[in-house]
């Protein structure tokens, strides 16, 4: 929605028109083709029942396993004392951070007016609800007494009891909550004026229904617009502090604690950075496939992918840079617990975890320095599968060799998951999969009136490349750059 | 509630006509429009939204609520740790910030649904589906004495089709 705030008067003289002028889709001509491309990826196809149907299969499994692990108990699931935090908080903190980058492109980068960020936004967006829906379930498996889980929600209660909100997992509750329910919202709100569209050009009747309903009447009228643009950006300027603050939030868990490796100013930031980072990741996993299966790559362009390239190299090196702070620190500290904790991380026990993380996340995504790489499609789509990889390990590598490895040698000890930790990880991938696939093949997964904003408008007087004349204002247009047509 | 509603092609036809209908001075008028345009932007009304009200005043009371509650949890069940004080306002900022985004979003959320307008039980007059594709659509809402000069602004400005409705 980056061109329906307000421009003032000096902007309206000057023009563009159009604040993402450099971002632009010369495959994409008309307003009608708009719609009429991204209704036709609303049609489900056997190549989309076989994936459903893979992700179910999965979310099974996990099920299955959580199903195992209530009749056992947590035993099954490989926690001994004193390493009591595995795979189950190590992949919840992995989903809450694959949501960030959502947020990151939906809300950060509308209000910088990032244009690149039009049409992936929808898919980041969606992707950054299901992530917290996935990962919301790992706190609640992780309990002995699953059902017990609404315990940390002040409700009036006959036992007179209440939270303790001193307490980060308290904090945690509220902001999880919070993120789950303001993504979910500005989802929604992006999606109104879509709905209208396919409401409007649906030609099933079912189908139309339910988007005449989930449109809530919109009309596209200029009375709508003026408020939803100003709504819209409220929204994005809550969402821009709340993707900050939550895994914030999220790193307090451990940096309150007074444990070798977790207890550090450092882990807001360092939790916040590499978040954005997975996000990106998972972005370029989801998007690269569907813009080659859906026909699309005439809306996300090779453009667009290498900026977003760009955003993830930065953070690469903002996490590089936050594990080499955490290495100085544990050294020039002179803490003999720190300096052993380090030393066994890297080099001892839990080396190939760490080198793992390391290569997927620093020496990996080097290679974005060259465009080349930046360009390539296939380059982008491993690399994002060794982010998605490096950054589940870099959560393993600060919770589980931590806690292994605290101050008292007696209890140093190992860690390893068992089946029913593997299926619940596998579960939670086939859970987000399942919903982002109904997502797609029933919600569009390109913004239909945030990619008209940017597609030249029908005019009665023909207009050259550079510039037009509307009503006395000039509205250019950048001449066309290779990649936009691929 | 009658009038005039014309279906247009061209973004500066639609422009041109508007501010030939304002000039008509015919009734009330509406345009629609497949993505928000700045050409017309302000043609209407140049007045701000009221949406920020509903924001301010959202934000102000979850942050409020989220000091509120836990001071207050803490006072009915006190935990006295070392003689601090009870009530810890550091931790409870979180509270109180998670609380002023939840609800200065879903008042942000209300705001835009009161202003405008949604939702919206039945399709009113004056609204066609070519509006949330490709055309720009121009609703006047006139007395009948005045709808030949509207359709007749209207066709020359440009306007692929004019009806009336009621």
């Amino acid at each position: 929605m980056a061109t329906v705030t307000r421009p003032d008067e000096e902007v309206l003289r000057l023009g563009p028109n159009i604040p993402e002028a450099n971002i632009q889709l010369p495959g994409v001509e008309k307003y009608e083709q708009v719609t009429r491309e991204i209704q036709r990826t609303l049609y489900p196809t056997k190549l989309w029942f076989a994936g459903l149907s893979v992700a179910i299969i999965c979310m099974l499994i996990g099920l299955g396993a959580w199903m195992w692990q209530v009749y056992m108990g947590l035993g099954v699931a490989g926690y001994s004392p004193p390493v009591m935090w595995g795979v189950y908080i190590v992949t919840f903190v992995f989903w809450v951070g694959i949501g960030h980058a959502g947020t990151l492109i939906s809300a950060i980068l509308y209000l910088f007016r990032a244009g690149f960020r039009t049409t992936i936004y929808r898919a980041a967006e969606a992707m950054t609800v299901f992530a917290i829906m996935t990962a919301g379930l790992f706190p609640i498996l992780h309990l002995g007494r699953p059902w017990k889980f609404f315990w940390l929600i002040p409700y009036p209660n006959w036992r007179l009891i209440w939270p303790q909100f001193k307490s980060p997992l308290v904090w945690d509750v509220f902001a999880i909550l919070t993120y789950l329910t303001v993504s979910s919202t500005f989802l929604y709100i992006g999606l109104l004026p879509d709905f209208a569209a396919l409401r409007d050009a649906e030609p099933r009747p079912l189908r139309k229904h339910i988007y005449g309903v989930l449109s809530l009447g919109w009309r596209n009228s200029e009375l709508e617009w003026r408020h939803f643009a100003r709504a819209y950006l409220f929204l994005a300027a809550f969402s821009t502090p709340l993707v900050l603050s939550v895994h914030s939030t999220v790193s307090f868990d451990f940096a309150m604690a007074d444990t070798p490796g977790w207890h550090a100013t450092l882990f807001a930031p360092y939790f916040v950075a590499g978040a954005i980072f997975s996000g990106i990741g998972m972005v370029f996993t989801i998007i690269i496939p569907i813009r080659r299966w859906f026909h699309l790559k005439h809306y996300v362009t090779l453009n667009h992918l290498d900026a977003a390239a760009k955003l993830c190299l930065f953070t690469s090196l903002v996490v590089g840079t936050a594990y080499l702070t955490e290495f100085f620190i544990g050294w020039i500290g002179g803490n003999s617990m720190e300096q052993s904790y380090w030393w066994n991380r890297v080099f001892g026990q839990w080396w190939w975890a760490a080198w793992v993380m390391l290569t997927c996340n620093c020496v990996l995504p080097l290679t974005l320095f060259v465009q080349r790489l930046r360009r390539n499609t296939t380059w982008l789509f491993t690399l994002s599968i060794f982010i998605n990889l490096g950054m589940w390990f870099e959560r393993f590598v600060i919770f589980d060799p931590s806690l292994s490895h605290e101050f008292e040698p007696w209890q140093w000890t190992r860690y390893a998951p068992t089946y029913v930790d593997w299926a619940i990880l596998l579960g939670s991938f086939g859970w987000f999969t399942m919903w982002f696939m109904l997502f797609i093949k029933n919600f569009p997964v390109v913004a239909i009136s945030e990619v008209k904003e940017i597609v030249p408008p029908p005019l009665r007087t023909p207009h050259p490349v550079e510039g037009i004349e509307v009503t006395g204002m000039r509205l250019a247009f950048e001449p066309e750059t290779p990649g936009e047509r691929d | 509630m009658q009038g005039i509603v014309g279906v247009f092609r061209e973004l500066d036809a639609t422009v041109d006509a508007v501010h030939a209908l304002k000039k008509l001075r015919a009734g009330n008028i509406d345009i629609y429009t497949p993505a928000p345009r700045h050409e017309l932007e302000g043609i209407l009304t140049h007045r701000p939204s009221i949406v920020r009200l509903y924001t301010l005043i959202g934000g102000l009371a979850g942050a409020t609520f989220g000091y509120w509650i836990p001071i207050w949890i803490s006072d009915y069940w006190p935990l006295v740790v070392g003689g601090k004080p009870v009530p810890s306002w550091v931790p409870y900022t979180i509270i109180s910030f998670e609380l002023m985004v939840l609800i200065g979003s879903l008042a942000t959320v209300a705001g835009l649904f009161i202003t405008a307008r949604v939702p919206r039980i039945t399709m009113t007059v004056g609204y066609d589906e070519r509006f949330s594709n490709a055309n720009f659509g121009v609703w006047v809402e006139c007395p009948p004495e005045k709808q030949a000069g509207v359709t007749e602004t209207m066709k020359r400005h440009g306007a692929t089709e004019v009806r009336g409705e009621r």
